[in-house]
């Protein structure tokens, strides 16, 4: 392995690392604009230079790779290389970028929504100069909408290419291009195809600066009053990784996380805006049991032992209903409660997208399909003849959530029905039909695990606090279990709920939240289902 | 001194010289046939005997060049013949082309033949529309003699040649920049490694040569690396095209060998300066050579090495004269807006640089100055594209030398010219 002598320090690194990867590594900050890991490298806003000992010119650390070198040539007959990051000539040539940068940049920090997370503000304070020597004119130019959801501050931009990279690479789509040259470049999207496909939020995260920005998200929050914490999206079954950031009970916007296994460092505009579907569902924060054609509230104590005693008298004549959108734990306990008939409702699927980059938006848009078929032991196949022939007449449903008529089979069905007992975070049309209605979680609500499609169980966190009086989902089963004189043991959380899944489903055993850590942990196939 | 007998123009000046006929009939295509049967490498190594360095600009040795297309590649090689001639002051491409197609033509399979390629471009500039046609026909006359296409004057040798417009961008004349454009793409240099030998069209190898340079060829394959490098200073030896123009009296083109002193250039060979005014700058090598002064210009030998030694360049030997009632400031004001305008505009420092000299050059002209616009004007040049002083290691900011090519012109003028600079500055009130 190349060895590698970087401000002082000896790296050994892999042959084929650039020095700025092994500067990253290693803790040594290297600013940078147009390199982005998953683009082609392109070495132009010239930000990462660093002097390499025998180049006579500074050299750009993103398109320098160390390699080994024949003996005669290493230097102090031991170095590949040797870099340094922190002369006299590197910190004076950052000063100058920073300057061209900043000369027709407007600084207007203060109404941009990129301050706090600006590169051009951190590395201005970090490394640039605190005063312009510009004297002329700043050229201005008006915003423009790119796509429905994006929109250009051009007077921001640094040109780094970064966008433009990325409709070209990564979603294949080629919308934009740097139009004009020199001094008037700027980015545009072409006349007849604006920037409009699915993946097109993420140009908002990778524009280093405040460029782009999302139409969603503008001028609706700084960024330091937004609370930051890592979950999973909920709105297929691939389970891209996103950060939530949100103030007090409301999501202001989702990013993706970087997570090489499922994601890489995108997610999809569904994922992304998928967020307001709670804004506009008609939210359920209290148990309340049907009086003809409305509600009554219920205070949790008199819901639950209604429930039980519903269950009690159907002699084993009710019928449970998983759900894919639910978290494994709390479709394990209905399963644990149910030892009749165990189902689950037609499946929502739209078009698998796949784009040249391996980014991949499932045909299945429920999160934990794969979670569910793996922890609860049976599942019928077709739930309607199924209760027909065991002449249920009573269902306990885990919601989607996802507000969906029903098909005329299950109209049918759910006419027929004594009584039906849904669990749900949302006045869905199925809530709308039950008897008993128990307050859940909403999916940024929930903490548990859920498993994608591809076999990668994770932990989802809960980002927001819950609301009114709604209780874990697991909470809930668990309290209808003890009221059916089923369950003993109390689960004090999730974690507790995990082992016991554990010792039914060895693949799942020992999952904890630290096990599982940010990026999740594969089954490797262990698990049925 | 006048024993030289022109080698690349010898016979511009007859009438058909262009013509297939013509060409053969002063020994054309004998060099061609030469070479195929010759071994590649011995091409190639014949090539690096003669010293001969690029006639672009940037004058790397040609032989050299060819010897980094990788061996055990598998690959298609492919040979680009640099036909964007667009630097101000350079006009001899053009000539070439116009007068002596098939010469380069001749050296372009020869070219081709010594690195292994079977496809080749003539990257023609946008506005060269006559030369274009004529270009297209004498690729069809090539054909049809089977001096182009399968087989080769009957060897096993095939390679073709197809012709590409430019659009009018200076930048696509940088050879990464070219074969971007030539791939359908914005032409913006690429940043290296990988060099376009290893990587260059569509990732595979590739050579870009200029039309002067493989003009050279046929001469060279007919009389030998030795006698090439007879020709002028041993370290880039060879005839050379001149093209002189600003105030003199007679504009053109000059074959001259290399090192032929600029005196006798401006005043023998074009006739000296009109009016009998007196010489005050010369651009040796385009616009992006460093200007020289009077007395710099007046026994300077047009060498790579010496130029560089007068920390200016050859460049593309586009020599451009200035008499003394050139404003030096409006000059340089001119060249920086020439550069700003073509600036692509991919680096930071190049594409800011260039439009801040030009608006701070601009505000100066009408009357703006500041006291410390000549301080401003330096540190931005060096910002830029660095100083010329190689021995300070810190030149060179860009993906492409386009910085360096904006820089040093300006900082030149400055440099030189300060007294003229200074008059646009505010005067100092004298205290009584």
């Amino acid at each position: 392995m190349p060895l590698l002598k970087i401000d002082g320090k000896e790296i050994e690194i892999k042959s084929g690392t650039t020095v700025l990867q092994a500067a990253e590594a290693n803790g040594i900050e290297i600013p940078y604009y147009c390199y982005h890991p998953a683009l082609e490298i392109v070495g132009s806003c010239r930000m990462c230079l660093v002097q390499v000992e025998g180049m006579p010119k500074l050299q750009v650390s993103c398109n320098t790779f160390v390699g080994d070198v024949p003996p005669e040539r290493k230097v102090d007959g031991k170095y590949d290389m040797v870099v340094d990051t922190q002369n006299d000539l590197v910190v004076q040539e950052r000063k100058n970028i920073l300057e061209f940068l900043l000369l027709n940049h407007p600084l207007d920090c203060p109404v941009c929504d990129q301050a706090g997370e600006c590169y051009l503000q951190d590395y201005s304070f970090k490394f640039g100069n605190a005063h312009s020597r510009f004297d002329e004119a700043k050229r201005v130019r008006p915003n423009e909408y790119l796509g429905s959801q994006i929109v250009i501050n051009h007077n921001r931009c640094i040109l780094c290419s970064r966008c433009v990279r990325f409709t070209q690479e990564i979603s294949g789509t080629s919308e934009l291009f740097v139009e004009a040259r020199g001094y008037n470049s700027k980015i545009a999207a072409l006349e007849d195809k604006p920037l409009d496909n699915l993946l097109a939020g993420n140009v908002a995260d990778i524009c280093p600066v405040g460029a782009l920005l999302s139409t969603d998200y503008i001028h609706k929050n700084r960024i330091w009053n937004l609370k930051e914490q890592p979950s999973v999206c909920q709105d297929c079954s691939v389970g891209c990784n996103v950060d939530v950031f949100s103030q007090r009970d409301q999501i202001l916007r989702l990013t993706p996380r970087e997570n090489h296994d499922v994601n890489g460092y995108f997610m999809c505009d569904i994922g992304r805006y998928g967020f307001h579907r709670f804004e506009e569902i008609e939210r359920v924060t209290q148990p309340m049991v049907r009086n003809g054609e409305s509600f009554d509230a219920l205070n949790w104590d008199k819901a639950i032992e209604k429930t039980a005693d519903l269950i009690k008298k159907s002699n084993g004549k009710t019928a449970g209903i998983v759900s894919p959108f639910h978290t494994n734990e709390s479709n394990f306990l209905l399963g644990l409660m149910m030892n009749g008939v165990l189902g689950s409702l037609p499946p929502i699927t739209k078009k698998e997208i796949t784009y040249q980059s391996g980014f991949r938006i499932s045909a299945d848009r429920s999160p934990n399909r794969r979670g569910m078929n793996n922890i609860c032991g049976e599942i019928v196949a077709d739930l309607p003849s199924e209760i027909k022939a065991q002449a249920i007449h009573g269902l306990y449903i885990l919601d989607d959530g996802v507000d969906r008529e029903s098909d005329d089979v299950w109209k049918e069905i759910l006419a027929k029905m004594d009584f039906v007992v849904v669990q749900t975070y949302a006045m869905t049309a199925l809530a709308r039909s039950a008897n008993i209605i128990l307050p859940g979680l909403a999916p940024f609500e929930r903490e548990g695990t859920i498993t994608n499609d591809r076999d990668r169980v994770q932990w989802l966190r809960s980002s927001l606090p819950k609301k009114g009086e709604s209780r874990a989902d697991w909470e809930i089963l668990m309290m209808v279990m003890k009221a059916l004189d089923k369950e003993e043991q109390t689960f004090a959380d999730v974690g507790q709920v995990i082992k016991v899944m554990g010792e039914k489903f060895p693949a799942y055993k020992g999952l904890s939240f630290f096990r599982l850590g940010p990026h999740g942990m594969s089954l490797n196939g262990k698990a049925s289902g | 001194m006048n024993t030289f007998k022109p080698v690349l123009t010898e016979y511009i000046d007859q009438q058909d010289c262009h013509t297939l006929p013509f060409y053969k009939r002063v020994g054309g295509y004998t060099a061609l046939d030469k070479v195929l049967k010759m071994n590649p490498e011995d091409v190639t190594q014949e090539v690096k005997d003669s010293n001969l360095r690029g006639r672009g600009g940037a004058g790397f040795p040609t032989g050299v060049k060819w010897g980094f297309i990788p061996k055990d590649s598998n690959k298609p090689k492919y040979l680009i013949n640099n036909a964007d001639e667009s630097e101000p002051g350079t006009f001899k491409d053009r000539l070439l082309m116009n007068k002596a197609p098939h010469q380069m033509l001749e050296g372009m399979v020869i070219a081709a033949y010594a690195i292994g390629c079977h496809t080749s471009f003539i990257y023609i500039r946008g506005e060269f529309y006559k030369e274009y046609k004529l270009l297209e026909k004498v690729v069809t006359e090539a054909y049809e003699n089977n001096l182009l296409g399968d087989n080769i004057l009957g060897s096993n040798y095939s390679l073709d040649v197809v012709i590409h417009r430019g659009a009018g961008a200076y930048i696509c004349g940088e050879e990464t920049g070219l074969i971007e454009s030539l791939e359908g793409k914005r032409g913006w240099p690429r940043i290296k490694p990988p060099f376009p030998a290893i990587e260059g069209y569509l990732k595979s190898p590739t050579i870009v040569n200029n039309v002067e340079t493989l003009s050279c060829l046929p001469h060279i394959v007919n009389r030998g690396a030795g006698w090439f490098k007879s020709i002028g200073p041993e370290k880039g030896p060879g005839p050379r095209l001149f093209c002189i123009s600003g105030c003199v009296n007679n504009p053109g083109v000059f074959e001259e060998p290399m090192g032929v002193s600029l005196k006798e250039l401006i005043f023998d060979r074009a006739g000296g300066i009109p009016d009998g005014k007196q010489l005050k700058a010369v651009f040796p090598g385009g616009s992006s050579s460093a200007i020289l002064t009077a007395n710099e210009a007046i026994d300077v030998m047009m060498d790579f090495e010496e130029l560089v030694e007068k920390k200016s360049m050859l460049g593309s030997a586009g020599v451009i004269v200035m008499d003394e009632t050139v404003n030096m400031v409006q000059a340089c004001l001119n060249i920086a807006r020439f550069y700003a305008h073509e600036s692509c505009g991919q680096c930071t420092p190049c594409r800011e640089g260039t439009a801040w000299l030009v608006k701070m050059l601009t505000r100066l002209v009408n009357g703006g100055g500041k006291p410390n616009d000549i301080d401003m004007l330096f540190e931005i040049t060096d910002n830029i594209g660095g100083l010329i002083d190689f021995s300070k290691g810190s030149f060179g900011k860009t993906i492409c030398p386009f910085g360096e090519a904006v820089a040093w012109p300006v900082r030149s003028f400055v440099e030189k010219f300060k007294g003229e600079f200074m008059e646009y500055l505010p005067q100092e009130k004298v205290v009584a």
